[in-house]
C-alpha cells in the first residue's frame, strides 16, 4: 500500500514535471522531483528500500517520457540506493541534512545519466553538461528538498508514507 | 513487497539493470517509434498534461500581469514607432513581391517551398520531465495526419521536427536538443553549415562545420538550406552571437541566438504538405 501511494506521489510528480514546473524553470532547468522522491525515500528507508522504489519510480518516467528505456531506472535506482546510505548515520530530522544529501545524490545520479546517454549515441560537451545541467539541477533538487522535507519527512513518519516501519 | 527478502531484491535489482544496459546498447539510434504501452501511456495522460499547462500558464499570466502593467506605456510607445516604421518597409516589399512575381513568371519557375506550405496549428500540452533532452509534445497526432520527420515553426521561426506520433498526440524534438541537427546557411553569404542543440531546453544553438573563409559576421542571420528535405528551404532560426574556430581547425563555429523563444512556447505550426509523400 505504502509504496502504492509513493508511485501515485511519482505519476503526480511526472505531471507536473512535464507542466507546470516548466513555468518556473530557472536558466532553463527544472527540479527533478521524481529524483528527489527517490533519494528522500531512500533517506528514510534504507539502501534497500531506497533502491527498489528508485528503480520503479524510474520505470514509470521511462515509460511516462518514452524516451530511452531503462535510462532514468537506473539513475533513480542509484540515487535512492546511495541516498540509503544515509539513513541511520545522518540525523533526519534536519532539513539541511536532507538538502545536502539530495545535492550530492542528485549530482552522482545526473552524472550516470550523462554517461549513459554516451552509451545510447548522444554527446553533451562535458561543460555545458555540468555547468548548465547537472549543477543547477543539484541545486535546484536541493531547494525542493528545503521546501517541502518538512511535510515529507512528517507524512512517512506518521502520515500516508507510514506503512511498514 | 515485503514477502521478498531484501537481499533477493537487490539481486534481482541487480539482474533487471543488467538486461536494462544491454537493451539501451542495442536500442541506441533506433528510436523513430513508440511501444505501443508508451503510446497508450501519452495519449491517456495527454488529457491530464492539457489541464495543467493551461492552468499554470493563466496563473503565472494573473501573477505577472502587475509587473506588465508598468512596462505597458513604455512599450507601447516603442511599438507605435515600430509599426509606422514597418508600413514603410511593408510598400516597398510589396512592390519587390510584386516585382519577384512577374520575374518568376518570366522565368517559369516553381515558388519557394516556404512560401506555399500548408500547415496546422498545435497547442503545446507538455515538455520534456527531465532535463537533458528539449522536446515538447503537441495536441496533434496521428489521428490529424501528422507524420513523422513534418517540420514544425511558429510565425518566428524554426522550432524542430516530428519525431514520435501516437494517435492523439506528437512529440517534436526542439532544434535546441542535443540529437537535433538541421542544415543551414547564413543568409548574406550563403555560406552552409549544420545546426546543432548543445543541452536541454536553455536554446543554446550551435552552427558547426562553416567554411574558413565564410565566417559569419555577429549578427547575421542563418536559415534553413532546405537539404535533407525535412525542413523546406528558407526557414529562420536565429542570428549569429559569436563565430570561433572548431576544435579541429578546419571549420569554424558559431553560437546562434534563436528567433523563437522555446522556453514560452504555447502554439505551433506543423507543416503538413511540405513533408515529401506527406500531401
Amino acid at each position: 500500500m505504502r509504496s502504492l501511494i509513493f508511485l501515485l506521489l511519482v505519476l503526480g510528480a511526472l505531471i507536473i514535471q512535464s507542466t507546470v514546473l516548466h513555468f518556473i524553470s530557472i536558466f532553463g532547468v527544472i527540479p527533478d522531483l521524481v529524483l528527489v522522491l527517490a533519494i528522500l525515500n531512500g533517506f528514510l528507508r534504507g539502501t534497500k528500500e531506497g533502491a527498489f522504489l528508485g528503480f520503479v519510480a524510474g520505470i514509470l518516467q521511462d515509460l511516462v517520457s518514452g524516451g530511452y528505456f531503462g535510462v532514468n531506472a537506473i539513475t533513480k535506482m542509484l540515487a535512492g540506493y546511495l541516498a540509503g546510505l544515509g539513513e541511520g548515520r545522518l540525523y533526519r530530522e534536519n532539513r539541511f541534512i536532507a538538502a545536502g544529501l539530495t545535492w550530492l545524490c542528485t549530482f552522482l545520479s545526473e552524472l550516470v545519466y550523462y554517461l549513459l546517454l554516451y552509451m545510447v549515441d548522444v554527446h553533451v560537451s562535458a561543460m555545458p553538461a555540468i555547468f548548465q545541467i547537472i549543477l543547477p539541477v543539484s541545486l535546484y533538487n536541493a531547494v525542493a528538498v528545503l521546501i517541502i522535507y518538512g511535510f515529507y519527512y512528517r507524512s512517512d513518519r506518521s502520515g500516508m508514507l507510514s506503512e511498514g516501519e | 513487497m515485503s514477502r521478498i527478502s531484501g537481499g533477493k531484491k537487490l539481486i534481482f535489482l541487480g539482474i533487471i539493470v543488467i538486461i536494462l544496459l544491454a537493451g539501451l546498447h542495442f536500442t541506441a539510434g533506433n528510436m523513430s517509434k513508440l511501444t505501443p504501452l508508451a503510446s497508450a501511456t501519452r495519449d491517456l495522460l495527454a488529457p491530464v498534461q492539457k489541464l495543467a499547462t493551461i492552468a499554470g500558464r493563466k496563473t503565472i499570466n494573473f501573477i505577472s500581469f502587475p509587473v506588465k502593467l508598468i512596462n505597458v506605456a513604455n512599450r507601447n510607445e516603442k511599438l507605435e514607432a515600430k509599426v509606422s516604421e514597418l508600413e514603410g518597409k511593408l510598400s516597398q516589399y510589396q512592390e519587390t513581391q510584386q516585382e519577384n512575381a512577374r520575374l518568376k513568371k518570366l522565368l517559369d519557375f516553381k515558388n519557394s517551398a516556404a512560401s506555399q506550405m500548408s500547415t496546422l496549428t498545435a497547442a503545446v500540452i507538455a515538455r520534456d520531465n527531465d532535463n537533458w533532452f528539449g522536446s515538447i509534445i503537441v495536441d496533434a497526432g496521428s489521428k490529424d495526419g501528422i507524420k513523422r520527420d513534418m517540420a514544425v515553426i511558429t510565425p518566428a521561426g524554426l522550432v524542430g521536427r516530428v519525431i514520435k506520433v501516437s494517435s492523439a498526440t506528437a512529440e517534436v524534438l526542439l532544434i535546441t536538443d542535443p540529437r537535433s541537427g538541421v542544415g543551414c546557411l547564413v543568409q548574406e553569404t550563403r555560406a552552409p553549415g549544420v545546426v546543432e542543440g548543445v543541452a536541454g531546453s536553455r536554446g543554446a544553438l550551435h552552427m558547426v562545420h562553416i567554411p574558413p573563409d565564410m565566417a559569419p559576421n555577429k549578427g547575421d542571420k542563418i536559415i534553413t538550406s532546405g537539404f535533407g528535405s525535412i525542413y523546406p528551404k528558407g526557414i529562420p532560426i536565429g542570428t549569429v552571437l559569436e563565430t570561433q574556430k572548431e576544435k579541429s581547425g578546419l571549420f569554424k563555429m558559431a553560437s546562434i541566438k534563436p528567433f523563437v523563444d522555446f522556453n514560452r512556447l504555447e502554439e505551433v505550426l506543423i507543416i503538413t504538405s511540405a513533408h515529401p509523400g506527406g500531401e
